[in-house]
């Protein structure tokens, strides 16, 4: 690998001078501003990297795991590049007035950036451009495309279920992998927090057959999706054991990926279980808020108690009182008194698209299967609580 | 009742008596059997019991052994090869009463199978209930086997005292590890029919040995978070290694000193510990520690406690003085080099040095809430130097929109209109967090400061009561559960606790030799970090191992509660804020936490008028 490998920091010098217009640097420093922490021990860190070359202008920002880089159209006058502040100058743009064109300029040996536009005239101090540090060097040899959506589905429908805790830190983010389902490649979403697991699919895409199984870190999953709302085109994904990018029209996100080892999932998925519910899903997930009215804390439990055809809602909490409430629903096994966390019962029902939920049970300490239906793309492990 | 007469008492029960001030339980034997081996230069030594060392403790070595003559002498009372001038005061050898012996001999069945270097043959010899038996000659391989049997078979009121066959093997095994650490030039082995195998390979005799030696007690995290500490003076040498205080645990059961290869529990050495560690670690907190005192036998007295784990020094304040100096010196540089490198390296090569404005040092430290999703963020909490952007020239907004638009999130707790309901509420409305610990809320009437950590351990704790109180605490359990690694003695001690844990809400068992599986959580703690939460459970155990259950259950709820609870150092959203302030006015007792600090502090409008001299 070369060192000089990035395209960012090739030679062009400090000196820039370029004209944008207002509208379109806004959406791309909205894109890229994100990434910046708000505080940050390294001051490169804090700012976005401009570089204006061949009619464009590229805008990066890094914190060092993730980097989004996007580029527009401009009017160069001077090529080069420089770094400044990304809140502020987000903060100076979003206040010009609409419509307007804006120059940026980087004036003599100053170390200064000017930003200029109609009357108004801003001195921004710089770091040179290259100090910024540069992630999205590197081979990735694998890659496909997919529609945008389909992947905004397998990250939307199993986000929640990231785990949080950061010493099992290979949970905290979304494993992708292609697998053969049921003799059809499918290219699947997993995520756990070791009391609930996600999996979703959707056919695998041509070109994601040999790829390597990646866990995507948690705030590169919330970048992706947010580059994701709306568009409508295709996304490219390329690969490597250490790295992901994905392009999504003129934004460029490169996100290291977790060094771990996701868990053998599969093993925690029942098959055996054979007590079916099936249950309305609005009705459902309203009793469960309902009852649990009684007491808001995380890990609060709600039973659910089944027999023939009803399911008997009920939460005690030993400060408040109590409550219960009574559904019909399809069920038909032997009767079961089964606990659950009350906050992902509604985590789980809200990712669920029909209008009926099956439930796969076996008994009160084993996991509970959570589907739309047979079959459904998207699968659900819940694991109950002792009460 | 008529008195009964003044008599002499039997020979055999002086002896029991006697005995009874040295060997009051299995790990007392073990315990002098193994410093007989080890003053016997063994380089090897193995340790085997059954039924928690009742039934069976037999410990082998490959040292010198005795010649029959000496094995004759060694079962009878103060006969000791150890203290050649008779000089007391001049004690190299762990062992120099010449009791330990006898005093088993009237307490067990004890057999010796012993062969010098030189010997043809083995000699071996029977003491039973103090009645000694002839020296034969036998088999054995050079070194000395002693077998105990039947320990307190003779004096059943004794064998009352004991506890769980598992709890004795426990001490022993604490015994044998804590002597392994003074001694890692020698194998140790030990094995028993309730607890894992150890086996501590010799490591040598160096420092660098003696960090792998106690690495492989105390936890192979130690070696990256050891200090090495060796300091010398008027002939008194303190060596070993401190751990960093951020490493801190919940029991002082990790402090380990020896005196002159002899492990100790005392006084004055864990007294000068807790004052070099006083100002570097929370309180109720203790350092992991493996330190050895060396010098003359004549400069300190061995010879003050039956078990002989005190000891006197001639010059205590010497020893205090060196032990407390050293330790500061090295925590000290250790701070200093962890603020070295963290951010200042880093951020000369990447960018070199930024000028620090006004506005900067003002407001280094001041945390708005920020939205960071509510998980901890990363980086330095504190103090880190703030972006550049101060320099720059804006002139349209004053210095108060820059550090609102550098510092204040979408999610801002500043005043709103509509928390005029909060307002009313006892502890108010949040209005932000300072030094990523502190809540600073606002009420009809003055301010209140709350301390996070504190505050939310309290209402866990609370909560965790309650539901055990109503009908058990409610369980989570994994999906996944989680195999913790530990030290085979402590997950033996775990597993000798399952019942109480689960109590506590932990499930655990079993999961081969020095790992435990965690299957079920306490649902209010669900989520955090299981292993962390393991280890102050067992920290718990250890402080209490001797308080009745309920006591103990206590103890495990508050040390979970505390390692649970919302951490300092975390930035909050200010629902976060919100939610932990009304959930604290409905907690009993929630002004303190569970060390009996206070979680928050209120300043009237009227004391605040006060300090302004308005009034
Ligand atoms: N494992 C052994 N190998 C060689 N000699 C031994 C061994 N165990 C005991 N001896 C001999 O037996 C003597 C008596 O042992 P004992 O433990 O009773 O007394 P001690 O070690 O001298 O003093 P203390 O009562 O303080 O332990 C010792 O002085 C030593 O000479
Ligand atoms: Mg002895």
């Amino acid at each position: 690998m070369a060192v000089s490998a990035s395209p960012d920091q090739s030679n062009v010098g400090r000196s820039m001078k370029v004209t944008v217009e207002r509208a379109a640097l806004l959406k791309s420093l909205g894109h890229v501003h994100r990434v910046v922490e708000r505080r940050n021990t390294i001051p490169i860190l804090s700012n976005v990297l401009l570089r204006a070359e061949a009619g464009e202008l590229r805008l990066k920002a890094t914190d060092l795991d993730l980097e989004v880089t996007e580029t527009q159209a401009a009017d160069v006058e001077r090529t080069g590049a420089t770094t400044v502040p990304a809140h502020v100058l987000y903060d100076i743009v979003r206040k010009l007035a609409d419509g307007a064109q804006v120059s940026l300029e980087t004036i003599g040996e100053t170390g200064q950036m000017q930003i200029r536009s109609g009357r108004s005239r801003f001195n921004l101090q710089t770091l040179p451009q290259e100090d910024f540090p540069d992630i999205a060097a590197g081979e990735l040899p694998h890659s496909f495309s997919l529609p945008a959506q389909d992947l905004k589905k397998l990250i939307d429908k199993t986000q929640f279920a990231i785990s949080t805790e950061e010493t099992r830190y290979y949970l905290n983010g979304i494993y992708f992998h292609t697998i053969d389902s049921d003799g059809r490649q499918v290219l699947r979403a997993v995520a756990t927090d070791g009391h609930r697991l996600a999996r979703v699919e959707t056919a695998a895409p041509q070109g994601a057959g040999g790829m390597p199984g990646v866990i995507v870190p948690r705030k590169a999953v919330a970048e992706i999706q947010k580059l994701l709302d709306g568009a409508d085109a295709d996304v490219t994904v390329e690969l490597s054991p250490a790295k992901i990018r994905l392009t999504v029209g003129s934004v460029v996100l490169t996100s290291k990926l977790i060094d771990g080892t996701f868990p053998d999932y599969q093993r925690v998925i029942p098959a055996g279980n054979d007590k079916t519910l099936v249950v309305e899903r609005d009705m459902f997930a309203q009793a469960v808020d309902r009852v649990s009215t009684i007491s808001s804390e995380r890990g609060r439990a709600v039973k659910l108690a089944l027999a023939d055809g009803k399911l008997t809602l009920s939460v005690t909490n030993p400060d408040s009182g109590s409550a219960t409430e009574e559904i019909e629903v399809d069920y038909e096994a032997s009767p079961l008194d089964v606990g659950f966390n009350a906050r992902y019962l509604l985590d789980i029902t809200g990712q669920l698209d029909g209008d009926t939920a099956l439930f796969k049970l076996a008994d009160p300490g084993s996991p509970t299967l959570i589907q739309d239906r047979e079959g459904a793309p998207a699968l659900y492990v819940l694991m109950p609580m002792r009460v | 009742m008529a008195p009964s007469p003044v008599r002499r008492l039997d020979p055999v029960l002086v002896d029991r008596i006697a005995a009874g001030e040295v060997i009051e339980r299995p790990a007392a034997a073990v315990k002098e059997l193994v410093e007989n081996a080890i003053d016997a230069g063994a380089g090897a030594i193995e340790v085997v019991i059954e039924a928690g060392g009742r039934r069976l403790i037999r410990v082998t070595d490959d040292g010198r052994g005795m010649t029959p003559q000496d094995l004759e002498l060694a079962v009878e009372r103060h006969a000791t090869s150890k203290l050649p001038d008779g000089d007391l005061f001049a004690i190299g050898t762990l062992g120099f009463r010449g009791e330990a012996l006898p005093s088993i001999g009237a307490v067990a069945r004890l057999s010796i199978v012993t062969r010098t270097a030189d010997a043809a043959q083995a000699a071996a010899i029977l003491v039973d209930g103090g009645a000694k038996g002839p020296v034969r000659p036998a088999a054995g391989a050079r070194g000395t086997r002693v077998e105990i049997a039947d320990l307190f078979g003779a004096t059943p009121a004794r064998l009352k005292f004991l506890k769980s066959d598992r709890a004795e093997a426990l001490a022993v095994a604490d015994i044998v590890r804590r002597l392994a650490l003074a001694h890692p030039a020698i194998r140790f082995t030990l094995a028993g029919d309730t607890i894992s195998t150890i086996d501590l390979p010799a490591e040598g005799s160096d420092e660098a040995a003696a960090l792998r030696r106690a690495a492989r007690i105390v936890g192979a995290d130690f070696v990256d978070d050891a200090l090495p500490i060796d300091v010398m003076r008027e002939g008194v040498r303190v060596h070993g290694f401190a751990g960093l205080p951020t490493a801190h645990r919940g029991s002082a059961s990790h402090v380990h000193w020896m005196v002159n290869g002899r492990p100790v529990r005392d006084k004055l050495l864990s007294g000068a510990v807790r004052g070099a560690y006083a100002d570097v670690l929370p309180a109720d907190r203790h350092p992991i520690l493996v330190m050895s005192v060396d010098c003359d036998p004549r400069e300190v007295d061995v010879n003050v406690h039956p078990a002989k784990s005190e000891v006197r020094f001639r010059d205590p304040g010497l020893v205090r003085g060196l032990v407390v100096s050293a330790l500061r010196a090295a925590i000290a540089a250790a701070g200093h080099r962890a603020t070295a490198q963290g951010g200042r390296d880093a951020l000369q090569t990447l960018a070199g040095r930024q000028p620090q404005s006004f506005v900067q040092r003002t407001f280094v430290g001041w945390q708005a809430p920020v939205d960071t999703g509510g998980t901890a963020a990363s980086g330095d909490a504190h103090g880190s130097p703030l972006p550049g952007f101060a320099e720059a020239q804006t002139p349209f907004r004053s210095q108060d929109e820059q550090i609102s638009s550098a510092f204040l999130p979408a999610a801002d707790a500043r005043a709103h209109a509509d928390d005029a309901p909060a307002l009313d509420a006892p502890l108010g409305a949040a209005r932000a967090q300072i030094h990523a610990n502190y809540i600073v809320a606002q009420t009809r009437d003055g301010l209140v400061i709350v301390d996070q950590h504190a505050a939310h351990e309290r209402i866990v704790y609370e909560r965790l009561k309650a539901e055990r109180a109503a009908r058990g605490i409610a369980r989570q359990i994994l999906l996944i559960p989680e195999v913790v690694d530990l030290d085979p003695a402590d997950a033996d001690r775990l597993l000798a606790a399952a019942g109480l844990l689960e109590a506590a809400g932990l499930v655990v068992e079993g999961f081969g030799p020095g790992a435990v599986a965690v299957r079920e959580v306490p649902a209010a703690l669900a989520g955090g970090d299981i292993k962390g939460l393991l280890r102050d459970a067992l920290d718990a155990l250890l402080d209490e191992r001797d308080a009745p259950v309920e006591a103990r259950l206590d103890r495990v709820l508050s040390s979970i509660a505390c390692h649970g609870s919302i951490r300092s150092g975390r930035r909050l959203k200010p629902e976060e804020m919100n939610a932990l302030l009304r959930q604290m006015e409905i907690t009993p007792s929630a002004g303190q936490c569970n060390h009996g600090r206070p979680t928050y502090v209120e300043l009237k409008l009227s004391d605040i008028e006060k300090l302004f001299g308005r009034r």
